[in-house]
């Protein structure tokens, strides 16, 4: 339970820091990627740790209720529920042994940060709706031409590159590192 | 009582401990006593199988009982057995669980599901018998080293065990520090509680110890009661590995006389953190060169704050720094300057100790990091990983970067806080080796023992201000003494602490 | 904010909240303001929830932080009126985009400041446990709070070392996967081996006993916990029917 704690604590650390990078207009498409990218470092660390189940459900509902507190909405707290579950049921299919199964399960896990964006395609239509007596119908047209529905995909293709890069990478500082050091 | 049949223990994944061997023991209630030897002699693996971690949090093969009032404890869950043993152990910061002390204190009643009404009863005892009212309610982060232990000591007494085991619980902690964990150990004893103490600073417990166990390679090798002890003299406990019985009884190397050729001038540090008083305000301050200056003063004065402005990594400090004419503002000082942390961990960051050792030069030179290595006896584990080797070991490491960074001033924080004596004296020889390359050294400690044995020059600090500055000669020899065995008896009220 | 994220001292204020009711608000704040409905009474509903927090600020008398807040929902509100019209492309896209987030998220931002900043750490524990929380949830809940500081000032050592060891920008251009693992490596390391510590000394005082834990932090609602919670219930109530 406190391994839960202190690795929940020091990944939402390390994302957190990542998504601040996002406020810079340029840098926020790209959060997808680099968030968990750079958390894959210590969250590769975490899931050498884990025996039992419902370890990184936790994790995943802690973040949720995390980025809920921050102001980020409510479905962070679902998707971190759910794809931890499936990240758990993927590390118990493997024992807690197989390291291909320990890449998957956090590549898989990493899909929940698109619960932040759920909001901005889901509630698209309202949220456009509300901007056209402001800002008039045409306006709101290109704009919509600008987000379209693929846009969402093509982020959680970029969040499953970058947790999947992100394991690779965790996985090789875990070898170079931990693993010599005795803590992995 | 406590009984310890035939027990014997290895670890399972290696740890840099050793195992036990064979260990017979029976404690009586009410007794203490102290377990003493070397750096992996085994007396933390002893007081894990007291209050259970062994077996039930660190793996390995045990064989043998361990009995507490003939309830075989190796068979217990480890919340079982904390309800008759309390712990307290060598780091202050890593042992508190909540954000504020009250909390902390509540912590072990409430995982014991006791009402709330007894919790808060039993707080407010533990609170006036060890005086710590004005320690209640507030972050434990802001605390100093001492406060947290007391804290941690305050936190296990509310849960009224019988016996208390203290793992090395002096190691991070003050002359000032020190004397009040003595008046707690003094305090629980004349409560008639059994309590284990494993130890390297044997100074403070000298009253109140009854019972010595000295330990060798996982085995008890010999046996005295407290009065045997006090008879015995510098050399015998020397040869045994251990640190003197009194302070008053440490002499200094008389073969280490200070050099004067040239002096380092600091002058107009001003240092202050949000308050509007300044925690560092010096206005002039002559060193002389190319000697080993301690620092000393009480927790607070303003030390590590010293320390972390000479090196230049606070960024509002000004000040300038005069090395041979040269003067240095802050990044000249960065540049100029190595620090040898406290913590360290915190620099500690390749993966083999060569490549440590080679972050620290310019241009990498593979044959002169590995000289330096073997001058610092660490040349059969350069290719180790520097978190894989011992507390003593990393601390070579870090003194063998501040030797390849080739840097003119390096100053060291508690080098050796928790290290035997003989790793003392290995700290000792290198700090020797380094004043010898010319290098001005800074040390920041209350290891009297370490100051004695090799420093020149002393830097005596209180808030924020240099008070004294003298070499260690005869004269010099007797105001550090005093000043440490005063505070050894009238510790100083830390109502200012910083954290360390 | 301070270096520990929650209040770690109770302070003595005449309008306290139960942390249940603080958390109700974070909710329900969040997803009202987030989904953005127009029309009807939503209109109103919106703007004074996003009101809400710079009144519970007030109520506390934290004058500069809700100052702070107003200030930065003008300069949204702001954004979003007179930048939007004037730009286009890609440009306005990313602008529509962050003053969009910013006046949606900004306000649910400031409710969860105002139940960070509220609530000790161990009000929020025990809070969670009267509401039957599981343990497996709680405990890391409260291990997690203890620990964002601790990270913070582990990174704060190393980056210290860092400097001093001329570890810098230079590098960071050459190598920055490097970089990377001189920042993290350390302090995972630092961190988890005092996470170790801390467990053992957690067990040795009785963590993981099957007995309900008990708490000592008092909390119970009030008369404006009881208010405020009829409010946002009724705003979500208006938020579901339009």
């Amino acid at each position: 339970m406190i391994t839960v704690g202190v690795f929940t604590a020091i990944y939402f650390v390390v994302f957190f820091a990542c998504g601040m990078l996002g406020y810079i207009p340029i840098f926020m498409l790209l959060i997808p990627f680099i968030c968990p990218f750079v958390a894959g470092i210590p969250f590769m660390l975490y899931l050498t740790k884990i025996k039992r189940f419902g370890m990184v459900t936790i994790t995943g509902l802690i973040c949720g209720i995390l980025m809920l507190i921050t102001g980020m909405s409510w479905p962070p707290i679902f998707t971190g529920l759910g794809f931890g579950l499936i990240a758990d049921f993927i590390l118990k299919s493997g024992n807690y042994q197989s390291s291909k199964k320990t890449i998957t399960a956090y590549t898989v896990f990493s899909v929940w940060l698109m619960g932040m964006m759920l909001p901005l395609y889901f509630m698209r239509d309202s949220y456009f709706a509300a901007m056209v007596p402001t800002y008039g119908q045409e306006y709101v047209d290109a704009l919509m031409s600008y987000t379209p529905t693929w846009s969402f995909f093509a982020l959680t293709a970029l969040t499953i590159l970058g947790g999947f890069c992100g394991a690779l990478i965790g996985k090789s500082v875990l070898k170079k590192h931990f693993k010599k050091a005795g803590m992995a | 009582m406590i009984e310890l049949k035939n027990v014997s223990f290895s670890y399972s994944q290696g740890q840099k401990e050793n195992g036990l061997h064979n260990i017979n023991l029976t404690i009586r209630q009410g007794e203490v006593v102290l377990l003493c030897g070397e750096s992996g002699c085994g007396k933390t693996t002893l007081t894990r199988l007291i209050n259970g971690l062994i077996p039930n949090y660190y793996e390995g093969s045990l064989t043998g009982q361990i009995l507490i009032n003939d309830q075989a404890i190796h068979k217990l869950q480890i919340y079982e057995t904390a309800k008759m043993v309390g712990s307290v152990f060598q780091n202050p910061r890593s042992q508190f669980f909540n954000v504020d002390t009250t909390s902390e204190l509540a912590f072990g009643c409430e995982n014991r599901g006791l009402p709330a009404e007894e919790i808060n009863r039993r707080i407010a005892e533990t609170v006036s018998d060890f005086k710590i009212d004005m320690l209640m309610d507030r972050s434990i982060f802001q605390l100093s080293g001492g406060e947290k232990q007391k804290i941690a000591c305050a936190s296990v007494s509310t849960c009224h065990p019988d016996i208390f085991v203290f793992d090395e619980p002096s190691s991070n902690l003050d002359i000032a520090a020190i004397e009040d964990l003595r008046k707690l150990i003094e305090l629980w004893k004349s409560k008639g509680k059994t309590i284990i103490i494993a130890e390297h600073r044997l100074y403070f417990l000298r009253e109140l110890v009854d019972r010595v166990l000295y330990m060798k390679s996982g085995r008890i090798e010999k046996e005295f009661t407290a009065k045997q002890m006090k008879m015995m003299n510098l050399a015998e406990l020397s040869s045994m590995g251990l640190r003197p019985l009194s302070l008053e009884s440490l002499t200094r190397d008389k073969k280490n006389v200070a050099q004067r050729w040239e002096d380092v001038y600091l002058s107009n540090f001003v240092f202050s953190y949000k308050n509007i008083t300044p925690a560092i305000k010096i206005d002039l301050l002559t060193v002389p060169k190319g000697n080993i200056v301690a620092v000393i003063g009480h927790n607070g004065a303003g030390k590590s704050t010293f320390a972390r402005c000479l090196c230049g990594l606070e960024k509002s400090c000004k000040g300038t720094l005069d090395l041979c004419g040269e003067i240095c503002k802050r990044r000249d000082r960065l540049r100029r300057c190595y620090m040898v942390m406290q913590d360290v961990n915190h620099q500690l960051f390749t993966e083999s100790v060569l490549d440590e050792i080679l972050l620290s030069m310019g241009e990498a030179d593979t044959a002169k990091a590995e000289s330096i290595l073997s001058s610092l006896d660490l040349l059969p584990m350069k290719d180790l990983h520097p978190m894989s080797l011992s507390g003593g070991q990393k601390q070579r490491v870090a003194i063998a970067s501040a030797v390849a960074s080739e840097k003119e001033i390096i100053l060291f924080d508690e080098p050796t806080s928790g290290l035997d004596l003989r790793h003392m004296r290995e700290v000792s020889d290198s700090l020797k080796q380094l004043q010898q390359m010319g290098k001005t050294l800074f040390i920041i400690s209350h290891d009297l023992e370490l100051i004695l044995g090799s420093c020149t020059h002393v830097l005596h600090f209180e808030k924020g201000s240099v008070i004294d500055s003298y070499p260690l000669d005869d004269i010099g020899e007797n105001k550090i003494m005093s000043f440490f065995i005063r505070n050894a008896q009238e510790p100083a009220d830390n109502v200012n602490s910083l954290c360390i | 904010m301070q270096k520990e994220l929650m209040q770690s001292k109770r302070t003595p204020s005449a309008f306290v909240l139960d942390p249940r009711t603080k958390i109700l608000l974070v909710f329900i704040g969040s997803t009202i303001l987030i989904a953005g409905s127009a029309g009807g009474v939503m209109n109103v509903i919106r703007p004074a929830l996003a009101l809400l927090p710079l009144l519970l600020f007030l109520m506390i008398g934290r004058f500069k932080t809700t100052i702070k807040f107003a200030l930065i929902y003008a300069a949204a509100y702001l954004m979003e009126l007179y930048l939007i019209p004037l730009t286009s492309g890609l440009i306005g896209f990313l602008i529509v985009a962050l003053s969009g987030i910013f006046t949606r998220f900004i306000p649910g931002l400031a409710i969860g400041y105002y139940l960070v900043s509220t609530t000790t750490v161990s009000e929020f524990i025990a809070s969670m446990e009267r509401m039957h929380v599981p343990q497996s949830i709680v405990i890391p809940f409260a291990v997690m709070f203890r620990f964002f500081p601790t990270v913070g000032e582990e990174s704060r050592a190393i980056g210290d070392a860092m400097r001093m060891r001329g570890i810098g920008f230079s590098v960071f251009f050459k190598n920055p996967m490097a970089m990377l693992e001189y920042r993290l490596v350390p302090m995972m390391m630092s961190t988890v081996k005092i996470g170790e510590e801390l467990s053992a000394a957690a067990l040795t005082r009785g963590l993981g006993s099957p007995v309900k834990r008990t708490n000592i932090c008092k909390i119970g609602f009030g008369i404006h916990d009881i208010i405020l919670s009829i409010v946002a219930i009724a705003a979500f109530i208006g938020f579901l029917l339009f």
